[in-house]
């Protein structure tokens, strides 16, 4: 194939659940194509029913597509050598990839649902969940969750970190090991342009602004 | 090299767990951990602190230690050759598995609420989550939901289909496809065995909710 493609909404979830595959993409140096599917569009339902599950996001992978984004995480993952060394490794990063979902679960319920009420309870609780990545990231000492190049854990948690840093600007400031994690990866060249990029920067996080 | 699983006594989320390595024939310890064990500080701060989340299940195949039961499946799906033949066939089970999970966690939603209220309107919905499913499961192709052997997805679609006929026994009367490929998989002779077991049986799907 030459480059994937990928159908999401532009408006409905944008980065939030395709984002982390985006930046995986970026630093990979796979090129990939989007087609916005405009919302109006896919309340008519034609593309909804070809979807195995009615939902977005899709990935063409030559003739082969995939749908649910945490398994098109792990077959980019595959594909692009970012699933470990080894089978160890491979069960860590399964690990830290579900914990960074179960956090991005918390963070999206809270934005959809309870922004107002209870965005403040939230960003207080915030350190009990991010102390373990902390602990985990200090302890590995490679600048990356599990072994000594980035996994797709590393892009879910960088992306659920730059949404939270979005929320609150300060949210970092006691977690050194997370702090110096965004500043590499943002800093990574191809990661540094597609954040820099006009295309990036349109996007908004979540759906409901 | 030695499996050891801990959890509290109940199928809960590892059950799956249990069921893989049963129908593979694996064998395995069991730690139990009941309630009073686990609200005593000790064992919940190392997990907390050690390094993840708080939670149980714990699996240690040797001198690896796992949390999270997805991650701990997909360990043994890898281990054990339940992952498909390829890449191409992972990711569709990935794919599955992905949509069982968020079935299953709507359920699990349903199991801890305090009534009944839910029950109704769940019900209701469950058609449109059993679909998909019953779409892969029917035509000439479907054993299995990926390829031609069993996977991690279909042990997980497995026990939440045994544990949905509990909550309601018709559930599957509209799905002839999910019916049959129940039927084929609870006659497999390990799974056989085992789901007639006293094991199995006096197990409680979650905690205070008889089966």
């Amino acid at each position: 194939f030459d480059c994937y493609h990928m159908k999401y909404f532009e408006l409905l979830f944008t980065t939030g659940r395709c984002g982390a595959m985006r930046i995986m993409m970026a630093d990979q140096g796979q090129e990939w194509k989007e087609i916005v599917v405009d919302f109006a569009d896919w309340m008519k339902g034609d593309l909804k029913a070809t979807c195995v599950f009615g939902q977005l996001p899709k990935l063409e992978d030559g003739g082969f597509a995939l749908y649910q984004s945490n398994a098109i995480l792990r077959h980019l993952g595959r594909n692009h050598d970012a699933y470990g060394k080894d089978g160890k490794e491979a069960a860590l990063i399964d690990m830290m990839c579900d914990g960074v979902e179960d956090l991005r679960l918390k963070y999206v319920k809270m934005i959809y649902q309870e922004y107002d009420t209870g965005k403040d309870v939230y960003i207080k609780d915030l350190p009990n969940h991010l102390d373990k990545f902390e602990a985990v990231m200090a302890k590995n000492k490679t600048g990356f969750l599990v072994g000594d190049k980035p996994s797709f854990a590393d892009y879910s948690l960088f992306e659920v970190l730059l949404n939270h840093l979005v929320l609150c600007s300060s949210c970092l400031d006691t977690f050194p090991s997370l702090k110096s994690f965004v500043e590499k990866m943002s800093a990574r060249p191809k990661i540094k342009t597609f954040l820099d990029s006009e295309a990036y920067k349109k996007l908004p996080i979540n759906g409901n602004g | 090299v030695s499996l050891t699983l801990t959890y509290f006594p109940v199928r809960g989320r590892a059950e799956v767990i249990r069921v893989m390595l049963k129908d593979q024939g694996a064998e395995f310890d069991e730690k139990v951990i009941t309630m009073e064990m686990w609200k005593e500080s000790t064992l919940k701060a190392s997990c907390v602190s050690n390094p993840l989340f708080g939670q149980l299940p714990i699996f240690e195949d040797g001198d690896l230690t796992l949390y999270q039961t997805n991650a701990i499946r997909r360990h043994l799906a890898r281990k054990l050759g339940l992952y498909g033949k390829d890449q191409r066939e992972a990711a569709l089970i990935d794919m599955m598995d992905e949509a069982i999970q968020d079935l299953l966690n709507k359920y699990v939603k349903l199991m801890f609420e305090k009534d009944d209220s839910g029950k109704e309107g769940y019900l209701k919905a469950l058609p449109t989550d059993l679909k998909p499913f019953e779409k892969t499961l029917s035509g000439d192709k479907g054993s299995f939901l990926v390829g031609d052997k069993i996977s991690l997805a279909d042990y997980a679609l497995v026990i939440l289909l045994i544990h949905h006929q509990v909550l309601s026994p018709p559930c599957l009367h509209a799905f002839p496809s999910l019916q049959s490929y129940l039927k084929r998989l609870c006659a497999r002779p390990n799974l056989h065995a085992y789901f007639h077991s006293d094991d199995f049986k006096n197990r409680p799907i979650i905690p205070g909710k008889r089966t």
